[in-house]
């Protein structure tokens, strides 16, 4: 996914990159629905109006990292710390159990888990290019 | 510097936040139908910014390969998965396990792609996302 919606972004703009999957994106979505007609498993009870706003918040993810790519950051740097934001905000959330999901205490294991994948990053992003 | 390094960090966490989101309307809808919203949200959000600063169909979008559309349609069923995921293992295991996910498959494509790389690199940071992934698998008690 990465790979096409930054392939457009190398032909067009970033801003179209993001646009495209959406509209394609939205259209495949009604077809599955209409085929799938997937049950609503909430029941009766309704979704606070903040639910539907994941699109937007996703659309500001866009926007902030195009504007980090072309600093000093550059790509790897702009990858490792938003890796770095993802995992540090997971974790908080699952603690609290922000946003009505489940709340979790994450366990030793799973420190464990999160410091070899990060290590596997940092080295993919830091030393896995042409040297 | 910092700045820009903040709002690298920010956009981690947006990442997070905006699958949480998607999570919460998944647990009242369904998964798809969350995917769907996040989609067409999305789509009316970029459509303004693009209105109000323009540059939407900058550069030569129309030479991009025809593949590369495909982003959208995968997008779909990664949002809807992730929305499936999170209320079920949670937003850390699932953010662990998306991201495992994208650097190994990255390094595949980079490696059927023909991109110059450091195979020692290479080896060594899969092997330490598998050996994340096997450990975080073993979690579940």
């Amino acid at each position: 996914m990465v790979l096409f919606n930054g392939t457009l972004a190398a032909y067009g703009s970033l801003l179209f990159a993001s646009w495209v999957p959406h509209l394609t994106g939205t259209v495949l979505a009604i077809v599955i629905l209409l085929a799938l007609r997937p049950r609503r498993v909430g029941g009766i009870s309704r979704p606070p109006v903040w639910a539907y706003l994941g699109g937007v918040v996703g659309g500001v993810t866009v926007m902030l990292t195009s504007a980090t790519m072309n600093t000093a950051l550059a790509l790897s740097g702009t990858i490792a710390l938003g890796l770095a934001g993802q995992m540090l905000f997971s974790l908080f959330a699952d603690i609290r159990g922000l946003f009505g999901l489940p709340q979790r205490m994450p366990k030793a294991r799973d420190y464990l888990a999160l410091a070899l994948i990060i290590a596997g990053n940092l080295v993919l992003i830091f030393l896995g290019g042409a040297a | 510097m910092i700045g820009f390094a903040a709002l690298a960090l920010l956009a981690g966490v947006l990442v997070s936040l905006s699958r949480q989101i998607n999570g919460r309307l998944a647990l009242s809808t369904s998964a798809w139908e969350s995917s769907f919203w996040n989609h067409i949200v999305g789509l009316g959000f970029i459509t303004l910014i693009a209105i109000v600063f323009g540059g939407l169909f900058a550069g030569a979008p129309q030479d991009a390969p025809w593949w590369a559309y495909l982003g959208g349609p995968i997008g779909v069923v990664f949002i809807a998965a992730g929305s499936w995921l999170i209320a079920r293992i949670g937003a850390a295991q699932t953010a662990l396990l998306i991201i495992a996910g994208q650097m190994i498959s990255g390094v595949v494509i980079d490696i059927v792609m023909g991109m110059a790389g450091n195979a020692f690199a290479r080896i060594a940071g899969v092997a330490l996302i598998l050996a994340g992934m096997w450990v975080a698998r073993s979690a579940k008690d």
